[in-house]
């Protein structure tokens, strides 16, 4: 036990059972935890500093301002990225550049581009895709002109937008691999 | 209070009901959890979502899929195993700290059948498909009628006793269950308020964003006021009685009541973070969450500090065992959720399993474990017998406690693996790096499959609980307590206008005003609100240090006065409804816009909502673009309030188990949405295999040919656009014959563009409402 002349130290004295009871059930009337009560006037007190600085400070225009920058940052980046590729003869020069071609089929088998076109390309029975190997193209089959069908999509074809989903390089990988897959074209 | 001498009566406490509703607890918490078992094995096993394989060929049964099953799940483990729980706790407890028989034999009686009636039709509604299509709000309308009525009984049947009891005073355990019955009618009531369309259907009156206000209003503070504080009380009155000790401590009891039941309200919008609800719901979903950590603690700290001096009794006691983890649970989840509601850490956690595991932490650990705690103390004094087994109840215990672990764990690291890797860009910052959403769920299906095995150890052990409670009770002998009480003769000491007309409300509504004027005001109302909080906190601090004491003795006689605390309650729990709700529902229309309006739907493409909805695709997808750059890089331009007005429910959602459908509309073509509702999975899959190749690497989706198979209810369309008409969708005023030819005419165009690739369906087939649906999700118009 304590000095009893300390009379206000808590420890098992200070704490008063009270003297009611429900059902046999007494209860002791221990102080708050003092770091109990600071993780409650502290969370308050944040609280508080939030709300001045983020709603009546910034008016709450700072989520939509950052997003914006964001994909602002973001179509520059890939405009630039896309102005380096977009020409024909460089696609297909990139077209015949093995280790291009190789990742442009990775990206092609692990994008569902499979699903519908076929794994050789040559889409099939029943498959939602087209025969990407003939010398029929419906969008266009120029080097760039594939390459923007990837992008963009064709939504009467049920063609999915890539932009964003993909990189423009990964875009360009997947054209040269396509092109590299053509089959000769008949005389 | 000691009083003199006075006459005492002979009471007999009704336990018939404790034990009617404890065995319908225990028989429906095996009955939830087994489901829950099920659906999380679906995720993992695609043959047995919506059908069986068996022979080689997948057997298609459209009353058994995750989007039908797992609302089923989440239904019976709150009502049906919680309530259960929550009703057998409370009637013996009350009866017990009031001293008082319950008031009326005929109303318990009535509460628990009809409860028991509610649950059945539930499990049948459920896997049919009849469904309102919003999360733990499910049933139908009449069943909503008839939960209503219940829960009026029920407190009916509470506030007769409390009125005819004979302690002059509540015991926290009863102001916890004060505030239960009256939030949850409340929050019921509000969130289930429809227009039938038919005897089984019905739409919601909100729609949009006031819809998902509602929900998330109704949906977290269900967690608070249906999982959370009826535990409570029940903690409050059996871990005092079985460790056979004094609460830690009064006052704290006092504050983390209050404190709780005030601030809970306020945090419901904290699952609607980034999304396009509006920025001031949003600060103050996450700051009051925040705040609700300590009060929550709070409730930890009294309930782990009372069998403070017993734990060497740990060792050899189940019920102690259960206890201190139930509790300690508690303590986690409610330090996760604060975390989870931070605006940063839920980018990342939101629509992951992370939710998944905080919510089964806190239903497993702490609903789970205090259920069990209770019912292995309550089994040998109801029915006068021990417990058949000691060791099976100790062998309960740490099965249960390995199976919270493994799923709590598995869930943590799946949810934020997932959540790391649908936000990965790639280098240069212009794509994604996971772009096919399969990958990231090929990387979580081994997590998930720990999870379903944690869930099943889980589940094992609960077995065990039903099988030692049925040997405990079999035969044995039914008591019903009977007590020599003196019989309460003075009348409450404080009138109704004492109660409020005091001090410490008077201060708290000042102050609660003044903030609420500086905080959601501006100019004059701004400041006055600002210095009228401040000049209100300092003259009720100078107060309370001259005369405190009184304060407490207000205090005291406020708990010999139910209906005053009864009323005190509610009006704590109000407020922050109210000030989150009223002005989002009555705000002009064109306010909640952001610039585009949804286009209002054809009669084909709402028969298709309604399937979507029947079909519970909510569960799985979401339809909703957060504000954050990697989900406006997967999926498009983020979501606008405008976008979602006329969606009646919203279709938020709360998981993306699949990826996000909000401007699915034209992304895909008619045909890879016919063969994707075949066989998902002959379409959708990623290129590289599993790293366990019998955990399958394509879509977990299950397939729908019976949405090929059965016809749209073309009858039902005109009275459903009616009553969408009445809750302000403008749809032109059709006649029946002019719906009947516009569905028509759609789905032949669908089946003729299906017809030209070779693909035959029946043009008054479901799936070419569902695709109509889907292919119109994201259109919508530019206004101003």
């Amino acid at each position: 036990m304590d000095d009893p002349s300390i009379k206000r130290e808590p420890k098992d004295k200070g704490v008063t059972l009270l003297e009611h009871s429900y059902d046999g059930i007494q209860e002791f009337d221990q102080k708050l935890p003092n770091w109990w009560l600071f993780t409650l006037y502290g969370a308050i007190l944040f609280s508080i500093a939030y709300w001045l600085v983020v709603h009546q400070v910034l008016q709450g225009t700072r989520d939509t301002l950052l997003l914006e920058n964001e994909l602002a940052q973001v179509e520059a980046r890939r405009i630039e990225e896309t102005v380096k590729l977009l020409d024909d003869a460089n696609l297909l020069e990139l077209s015949r550049n093995p280790e291009f071609v190789a990742a442009g089929s990775q990206v092609f088998m692990t994008n569902q581009c499979a699903t519908c076109h076929g794994a050789d390309l040559r889409s099939g029975p029943g498959m939602v895709g087209v025969n990407l190997v003939d010398s029929e193209w419906k969008h266009g089959g120029n080097p760039i002109s594939i390459f923007n069908t990837i992008t963009q999509g064709v939504a009467s074809a049920g063609m999915p937008r890539h932009e964003g989903i993909l990189s423009p390089t990964a875009i360009a990988q997947v054209t040269a691999y396509v092109l590299s897959m053509q089959e000769p074209t008949q005389p | 209070m000691q009083t003199s001498p006075s006459p005492t009566i002979s009471i007999t406490y009704n336990d018939r009901v404790v034990r009617q509703f404890m065995l319908a607890a225990i028989l429906w918490g095996v009955v939830a959890m087994t489901f829950g078992a099920i659906v999380a094995f679906m995720l993992n096993f695609w043959q047995i979502n919506g059908g069986i394989y068996l022979f080689g060929k997948q057997w298609s049964i459209e009353w058994i899929t995750f989007g039908r099953l797992r609302p089923l799940h989440t239904n019976a483990a709150i009502f049906a195993f919680v309530g259960n729980m929550m009703f057998a706790g409370i009637y013996h407890s009350t009866q017990r700290l009031v001293r008082a028989r319950l008031a009326s034999d005929w109303l318990s009686s009535i509460h628990f059948w009809g409860w028991q009636a509610i649950i059945v039709a539930a499990a049948i509604t459920l896997p049919l498909g009849l469904s309102r299509g919003k999360e733990y709000a499910e049933l139908i309308w009449p069943l909503n009628v008839a939960v209503t009525v219940i829960w009026v009984i029920f407190a009916i049947n509470f506030f007769w006793t409390l009125a005819r009891r004979n302690e002059p005073t509540l015991y926290v355990a009863i102001w916890f269950y004060i505030a239960t019955i009256i939030t949850v009618a409340l929050l019921y009531v509000v969130n289930h308020l429809s227009l039938p369309t038919s005897l089984l259907h019905s739409y919601p009156v909100f729609g949009g964003v006031q819809d998902a206000l509602v929900q998330w209003w109704y949906g977290h503070n269900a967690v608070a006021f249906f999982l959370t504080t009826p535990i409570l009380g029940i903690m409050y009155y059996y871990v005092p009685k079985a460790v056979n000790r004094p609460v830690y401590s009064y006052r704290l009891s006092v504050i983390h009541f209050w404190s709780l039941v005030f601030i809970y309200i306020w945090a419901g919008p904290h699952h609607l973070l980034n999304t396009a609800l509006p920025p001031w719901l949003q600060y103050l979903g996450m700051t009051f969450s925040l705040m609700l950590w300590a009060p929550s603690w709070g409730g930890m700290l009294n309930g782990l500090l009372t069998m403070k001096g017993a734990w060497d009794r740990m060792r050899e006691d189940p019920i102690m065992k259960f206890f201190a983890v139930g509790i300690t649970a508690y303590g986690m989840a409610t330090f996760e959720g604060p975390l989870l509601a931070i605006k940063s850490v839920n980018a990342l956690g939101h629509y992951t399993d992370w939710i998944i595991g905080h919510v089964h932490g806190g239903t497993l650990g702490w609903n789970g474990f205090m259920a069990a705690g209770m019912f292995y103390w309550l089994a040998p004094r109801l029915w006068n017998r021990p417990l058949y087994s000691r060791s099976l109840a100790n062998f309960h215990f740490w099965i249960g406690l390995v199976g919270i672990l493994l799923y709590v764990l598995a869930m943590w690291v799946s949810g934020i693996t997932q959540g790391l890797m649908l936000n990965a860009l790639n280098d240069s910052g212009t794509s994604l790096a996971y772009s096919n959403f399969l990958e990231t769920l090929n990387a979580i299906r081994p997590l998930m499959f720990f999870r379903a095995i944690g869930g099943t150890l889980y589940l094992i052990g609960f077995i065990l609980l039903a099988y030692n409670i049925y040997r405990t009770v079999t035969g044995a002998e039914t008591v019903s307590t009977t007590v020599e009480v003196p019989r309460r003769t003075e009348p409450d000491q404080q009138g109704f206008k004492g109660s409020l007309l005091n001090p410490p409300v008077i201060y708290t509504s000042l102050i609660i005003i003044f903030a609420c004027m500086w905080m959601l005001g501006g100019g004059f109302f701004l400041l006055t609100g600002l210095f009228g909080t401040i000049f209100t906190v300092l003259l009720a601090i100078l107060h309370f240090q001259a005369g405190g004491r009184r304060w407490s003795q207000w205090y005291e006689k406020l708990l010999a006065n139910s209906l005053g605390f009864t009323v005190l309650t509610f009006a704590s729990v109000a407020i922050g409804g109210a000030i989150q709700i009223i002005p989002t529902v009555m705000v002009n229309r064109a306010a909640n816009l952001e610039g585009r309006i949804q286009r209002v739907l054809t009669p084909l493409e709402l028969a298709g909502r309604d399937i979507y909805i029947a079909e519970g695709c909510y569960n799985c997808h979401s339809q909703m673009i957060r504000m954050l750059k990697p989900d406006v890089m997967r999926y498009g331009d983020y979501s606008r309030l405008g976008e979602s007005i006329y969606d009646y429910p919203f279709q938020w959602g709360s998981r993306r188990i699949g990826p996000d459908l909000a401007r699915e509309g034209g992304f895909r073509s008619n045909d890879w949405h016919f063969d994707h509702f075949m066989d998902p999975r002959a379409i959708s899959s990623a290129g590289s295999a599993a790293a366990l190749p019998w955990m399958g690497h394509g879509s977990n989706m299950p397939a729908y040919p019976w949405l090929a198979r059965k016809k749209i209810d073309v009858d039902a369309l005109p009275s459903k656009i009616r009553t969408l008409r009445t809750l302000g969708v403008p749809f032109p005023d059709w006649t029946e014959d002019e719906i009947r030819a516009q569905v028509e005419a759609q789905a032949l165009e669908i089946a003729r563009d299906l017809q030209s690739k070779d693909r035959f369906l029946e043009p008054n087939s479901q799936m070419t409402a569902v695709i109509a649906y889907l292919q119109q999700l994201g259109l919508n118009e530019e206004v101003r």
